[in-house]
């Protein structure tokens, strides 16, 4: 197969996005449009129904690294967020999700969200109790992190 | 991985004799991508700029259209801020019969010919049919800064 360059995989997930995504629980967009390398985006999730996270919009800031696709993108959320895959300074650890545990070229920023909206309506964390509405984690680059991990 | 015979000759002409103004060569790692410079047409108001682009073939091609798009920063009504590029051959009126060496053609006939009635970047398409001589001034002052 074809392997899609970086550019091009984030242009079409660009276009993807700009649509609308499924039902609208998840989206995501460019930080800033005029970004050419396509290094920082933005995502919400909507709480799922019938968890503790229902009627919240969670804002998420992601950071495609220059090994992106081969490689996770990074993802912090700004929302305070109960959620065991995320840490106290809001990135969410791969490692703790277990649909995208081992990450795959083919995982998209779609797949992210939706699986961090579906990890919230697992049984095990759907009750969790969360923090106040309207809080937020404190600032992180994501830049220099990301230079710092080499993704 | 290999490539088909299609690609391969493609490839061996461009790099042998590209177009005037033209060049296009294959990434090491992946030589579906190519990194592709195209110089301003004389007498546009990208003369003397050379803007980089970079094309890459799907795994469908050549029954569907190379992926292209300016990684020089340009101001024309018919290319956005990411470089995307809206030209017709890129989309519904691609032909197997085209190669990547006519895309990159039409692409250097594009900068000799700006199309504000087709516009991508909807900014640049209204300044350029308000204020045409701005727009061109505009055009050659961004093509001094970025493209050189």
């Amino acid at each position: 197969m074809a392997k899609v360059p970086r550019s091009f995989r984030l242009l079409s997930e660009l276009e993807h996005g700009e649509k609308g995504i499924g039902d609208g629980s998840c989206s995501y967009g460019l930080k800033d449009s005029d970004d050419i390398a396509m290094y920082e985006w933005n995502g919400t999730v909507l709480g799922p129904p019938h968890s503790a996270y229902e009627n919240r919009i969670f804002s998420l800031s992601i950071y495609c690294g220059d090994k992106y696709p081969d490689a996770p993108p990074l993802v912090k959320f700004e929302s305070r967020i109960n959620l065991p895959c995320v840490n106290q300074q809001g990135l969410v650890d791969f490692a703790r999700v277990a649909s995208i545990s081992q990450w795959k070229r083919e995982f998209t920023l779609e797949t992210v969200l939706v699986e961090l909206r579906r990890d919230m309506a697992s049984p095990a964390n759907r009750k969790t109790a969360q923090p106040a509405e309207g809080t937020e984690f404190p600032p992180l680059d994501l830049a220099a992190l990301a230079k710092q991990r080499k993704v | 991985m290999s490539l088909p015979k299609r690609i391969l000759k493609e490839t061996e002409r461009l790099m042998a004799d590209s177009p005037p103004g033209i060049s296009a060569a294959p990434k090491d790692d992946n030589l579906r991508h190519f990194d592709v410079t195209v110089a301003g047409p004389e007498s546009s108001p990208y003369e003397g700029g050379v803007f980089k682009l970079e094309l890459f073939l799907p795994e469908e091609y050549p029954m569907n259209p190379p992926k292209v798009r300016f990684l020089t920063k340009i101001y024309h009504p018919n290319i956005d801020k990411l470089g995307r590029i809206c030209l017709d051959i890129l989309k519904d009126k691609w032909s197997p019969a085209l190669q990547i060496r006519t895309v990159l053609l039409s692409i250097q006939a594009l900068l000799g010919a700006p199309n504000p009635d087709d516009p991508l970047a909807n900014d640049v398409a209204q300044n350029w049919k308000e204020d045409e001589k701005g727009a061109i001034a505009q055009a050659k002052e961004w093509t001094r800064v970025y493209a050189h």
